[in-house]
């Protein structure tokens, strides 16, 4: 699509360094920073009240930062927000629509908010509705919506103005099991089309395979390199289950591969999916009765997990 | 439909904006007006609840022209007015309180920050949404309005200017229920306090004109003379009786009367310096833009007899005239001089009481006649107007340095 021909291959569309924003006493945001790259979803993870909104709105545009440099598709909200909310799509964590108007309404009028011809907003308004599964609803008012459905126009009105930059406040609250799939592909699809995604969400399992990059954050800080490092093990570590399990650790023992033990079975440490694949030839060759192997868990949930901080 | 079933994902070309922009847009003020106006769209409890205001409004029309008769009367005219008035400074204030932090309550309000529409146009066009519910009162109203403008003996151009009038006065109002609801958190709050800006305006300003008349009061000393019916002599007293009864003095012999003086002292208030608090209260001002009716000449004018609002502006005008001479003048009593210019015969004993009437109609005139001064009242509502926008304005542009305190942005 047009943005991605357009874009610059290097810069990053959300570049925020030592972000930091307190209300009154609480300091919500300490130091934040993190680089949204094109066309990939990043994740910002995080217990409940780390921050993690606050941060979202302050890349927005709506919240001024008290501290640190925020440059999104390389304008500064605070001087800039024209630039800025022409490049962003924002879902917010709160759902509000408009009770009296339909669906279409509502996308069109947004539409419109965006300076887009009325005839324009109302076909990219259908074509979105279509695409999260809201057609039948496109004439009905909001107020009937599910709560899961009105997600799901959240999703969508973020999306009429074709942003370069998405940033999705938990978007998987409140979906159904089916709903929570889709979501996860069709963010898949619009990063494909150039666009950068930051999704929070503490729903990791789902986010693990969704997500290109990860940025932890706890206590109104982003962690890192260190969560980085972490991830990257974490996604190393495979799991195998053995009908015998003694035959599999004697295996690995015998070709001195390090592996912990673990449950009917054990835990090694595989750089990426050609070597898993020549790993379990090897095993499956080697006469040990491997049932399962696959990636130990979710990457995110493990490094999350690990994380010592507290809920706030 | 037929476009986007051809395309699955039509291209919108949103035009880049630069820079961080708050004023009002023509497009922008539009929209949002438009939006406010669609959310805003009557169910069918609020067309039954319009069904019974303009029937309550139809009724009132009808039985006041059932009891008035064929004269000339302003009165069903100016209380049509003052009920338009007094429904649009409810209605507008009570829609607007709400707007700002009842939206950002449910949400709605940061995704369309997020927008293209700037600050200006959320303001403006909130404003003119709410105000344009006001003006549907004023509507409702015009069959009323059109009966009883037919025998006020007001001229059309003057009933103009006092619609105009009250169409600003609810739009201020309504400016300043959205700074309140700008302001404050919490719907109550800011219902309360846009009400109570009214009350302030309506009612606290002629209360406090009432309350602060003491402090502007001087006393006066006045000197009365009265006849010293005690040191007569029987002769005296006896003339001066039947004199009285009779009506006719020529027995009295004033010069040998004996007289005593008695000195009082009594406070005037100087309601010039206080009129001001009633200058400012909107139904003074719109009392302050209708017709002045002269109270002697009304007939040969053509106007009705002076109304509710003649009344009121004569009362107006007599606190910013404040005392005068010829009220002084009035408060005086001589009985001696009153004798002996009866009993020198010049004239009948109504003389005194004729020339009392004459300054009492002469000062009744000049009331009813003193140039209208609506400018203060207005000055004031478009200072309000204007400060009500600028913090509504200054309140919704992003990114927020401050929130409203307790609430989140989204
Ligand atoms: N408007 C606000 N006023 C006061 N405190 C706030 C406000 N917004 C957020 N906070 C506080 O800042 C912290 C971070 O909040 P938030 O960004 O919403 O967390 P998260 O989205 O990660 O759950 C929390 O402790 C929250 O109570
Ligand atoms: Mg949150």
């Amino acid at each position: 699509m047009t943005i991605l021909e357009e874009a610059p291959p290097i810069t990053a569309a959300i570049q925020a360094t030592g972000v930091a924003r307190a209300f009154g006493s609480v300091q919500a945001v300490q130091d934040a920073t993190l680089t949204v790259e094109r066309g990939k979803v990043t994740a910002l993870i995080g217990p409940n009240g780390c921050g993690k909104t606050t941060l979202m709105l302050m890349l927005a545009g709506l919240l001024r930062p008290d501290a640190g440099e925020i440059r999104v598709a390389g304008a500064d909200p605070r001087t800039d927000s024209a630039a800025v909310r022409a490049a962003i799509g924002w879902m917010p964590d709160q759902l509000g629509s408009w009770d009296n108007l339909s669906c279409l309404q509502t996308l069109t009028l947004v539409g419109q908010s965006y300076r887009i011809p009325a005839a324009q907003a109302r076909a990219k308004g259908l074509s979105l509705l279509r695409k999260v599964h809201l057609e039948e609803f496109a004439d009905r008012p909001t107020r009937v919506l599910s709560r899961g459905q009105k997600q799901r126009l959240s999703l969508a009105r973020a999306l009429v103005h074709d942003p370069a930059v998405l940033l999705l406040d938990e978007p998987a609250n409140g979906l159904d099991p089916r709903s929570r799939v889709e979501l996860r592909q069709y963010v898949r699809e619009i990063a494909a089309e150039g666009r950068a995604v930051l999704v929070s969400s503490h729903v990791l399992a789902e986010l693990d395979e969704m997500v290109d990059d990860a940025v932890f954050m706890s206590k109104g800080r982003t962690l890192g390199d260190d969560a980085a490092r972490m991830v990257a093990h974490a996604r190393t570590r495979y799991r195998v289950w053995s009908l015998d399990v003694d035959a599999l650790r004697r295996a690995l023992t015998d070709a001195s591969v390090p592996f912990e033990e673990a449950e009917g079975g054990a835990m090694v440490s595989i750089a990426d999916e050609a070597h898993a694949q020549q790993a379990l030839a090897w095993l499956v060759g080697a006469g040990v009765p491997v049932h399962r192997f696959g990636p130990a868990g979710s990457a995110l949930e493990q490094t999350y997990m690990a994380m010592e901080e507290d809920r706030r | 439909m037929t476009t986007t079933e051809t395309s699955p994902n039509p291209t919108v070309t949103a035009p880049a904006r630069k820079g961080n922009p708050w004023l009002p847009t023509l497009h922008g003020t539009f929209l949002v007006t438009r939006i406010e106006l669609l959310r805003r769209r009557p169910s069918t409890k609020g067309w039954i609840f319009y069904g019974i205001l303009l029937a309550a409004i139809l009724g009132l029309g009808i039985l006041v022209s059932v009891l008035s008769t064929a004269e000339k009367t302003s009165t069903p005219l100016e209380l049509v007015l003052v009920l338009v008035l007094g429904a649009g400074m409810l209605i507008g204030p009570s829609l607007s309180a709400t707007s700002i932090n009842g939206d950002s309550g449910e949400g709605v309000l940061a995704p369309l920050q997020m927008t293209h529409l700037t600050a200006g146009d959320l303001a403006v066009g909130k404003l003119l949404s709410s105000w344009f519910v006001a003006f549907a009162v004023l509507v409702t109203t015009t069959p009323f309005l059109v009966y009883a403008y037919a025998r006020s003996g007001w001229h059309l151009g003057e009933l103009l200017l006092v619609l105009v009038v009250i169409l600003f006065l609810v739009l201020t109002a309504t400016a300043v229920g959205l700074a309140w609801s700008a302001i404050a958190a919490r719907a109550v709050a800011s219902v309360s306090l846009a009400h109570l800006t009214t009350g302030v305006l309506v009612i606290g300003t002629l209360v406090l004109f009432a309350f602060t008349a003491p402090l502007v009061s001087d006393t006066m000393t006045e000197t009365d003379r009265y006849v010293a019916w005690d040191e007569l002599s029987d002769e005296q007293s006896t003339a001066l009786e039947d004199a009285y009864n009779t009506g006719d003095f020529s027995a009295v012999d004033p010069d040998a009367l004996v007289c005593d003086e008695e000195t009082y002292e009594y406070g005037i208030a100087h309601t010039e310096r206080t009129a001001w608090m009633v200058l400012i209260n909107p139904l003074v001002v719109i009392e302050e833009v209708s017709p002045l009716v002269n109270p002697l000449t009304f007939e040969e004018d053509g106007r009705a007899a002076p109304g509710i609002f003649a009344n009121v502006h004569q009362m107006v005008s007599s606190a910013r005239i404040g005392p005068t001479e010829a009220d002084a003048q009035m408060m005086e009593y001589d009985e001696c001089a009153d004798i002996a210019t009866m009993a020198s015969g010049d004239d009948e004993s109504a003389d005194g009481g004729n020339a009392y009437q004459d300054t009492w109609e002469q000062q009744q005139e000049e009331q009813a006649m003193y140039p209208r001064t609506p400018w203060l009242g207005l000055g004031l509502q478009v200072l309000l107007l204007v400060g009500a926008m600028a913090i509504v304005t200054h309140r919704l542009r992003v990114p927020y340095r401050t929130l409203r305190t307790g609430t989140r942005v989204a």
